[in-house]
């Protein structure tokens, strides 16, 4: 199993992770990590550390960070250079996170970079649109 | 038609059934049947925009819901019923769609309506329709997504 760990400025890791278990239920293999005012990235990949004690990450970490540049992200990558079996994927989202604890469900031994290109997917495609002027009446037959 | 899961959820297309209940049931079809939402034209455009990527959402009054259920046209395709009210599946039981399992993700407290679990209140008719569904020899069981564990309603009614 691999274990996600959610880095982010101030408590949105803590309240994304409970946003999620909203819609999937407990989550027993994920972690959020938050970077308080006054701490940097040393203090971030002490918690790092401490969050993958905690988890199952046999077959790796899944990095899903809030800003590219940021410090949740650079200490992340501190701890990724070193692991074959880590990466980061910055811009996390509720879809993000809610297509990666599918993966955990459905997990299957699927290599870290396969896993980042589906979180990177379902980020983009949690973005959508909607005016009005989109309503097409498509009605088929029957249904 | 094949009924990959029959749900009573009063929030219909929502985060619960829009990204585990249509993954974990590999529906093509989401049908929500319901005669007040079929005649609410805004509700029901704004559900038909809903539909997971790859799934056609409908919204369909009860005696059409029967007659999609019966036509060959949609014989192979698997659909997710979804409901507001055990009424409503207890109708679609009696016009002999073949529901043999109702799982009950959310029906919201109102007025007259009481709590039976965190997720699920009842009034009078619900507890009616219910009990009938029960007695059809339907499972009835509570879970919001696949992974909970089922609440069966009948032993929470009681």
């Amino acid at each position: 199993m691999f274990g996600i760990i959610v880095g982010t400025h101030g408590i949105f890791a803590t309240e994304l992770v409970k946003s999620c278990e909203m819609i999937m239920g407990e989550q027993k293999n994920v972690k959020a990590v938050t970077l308080i005012p006054g701490e940097g990235p040393d203090d971030v990949v002490k918690k790092y550390e401490a969050a993958i004690q905690e988890l199952d990450c046999e077959d790796g970490v899944l990095f899903l960070n809030d800003l590219f540049g940021g410090s949740p992200y650079n200490a992340s990558t501190r701890l990724v250079i070193n692991n074959e079996r880590y990466g980061v994927v910055t811009g996390v989202s509720l879809p993000m996170l809610i297509a990666m604890a599918g993966e955990q469900l459905a997990y299957g031994g699927a290599d870290i970079k396969e896993l980042m290109e589906k979180a990177v997917a379902a980020g983009k495609d949690g973005i959508q649109t909607f005016h009005a002027s989109a309503i097409v009446d498509d009605e088929e037959e029957e249904l | 038609m094949k009924i990959v899961l029959a749900r009573i959820d009063d929030r219909l297309i929502h985060g619960q059934v829009a990204t585990v209940w249509s993954k974990v049931t590999g529906c093509q079809r989401i049908i929500v049947c319901d005669d007040d939402v079929a005649q609410d034209k805004i509700r029901s455009t704004l559900l038909k925009q809903v539909a997971p990527a790859g799934i056609k959402s409908h919204v369909v009054d009860l005696e059409k819901a029967v007659r999609v259920y019966e036509n060959p046209k949609y014989a192979d395709d698997k659909c997710l019923l979804l409901f507001t009210n055990p009424t409503s599946v207890l109708y679609m039981v009696e016009h002999g769609v073949p529901i043999t399992s109702v799982n009950i993700g959310g029906m919201s407290f109102k007025e007259g309506k009481h709590q039976i679990t965190g997720a699920v209140s009842v009034d009078d008719k619900d507890i009616e329709a219910f009990k009938k569904l029960n007695e059809k020899g339907i499972e009835l069981e509570i879970r919001k997504v696949d992974t909970d564990a089922k609440v069966m309603l009948m032993d929470v009614l009681k």
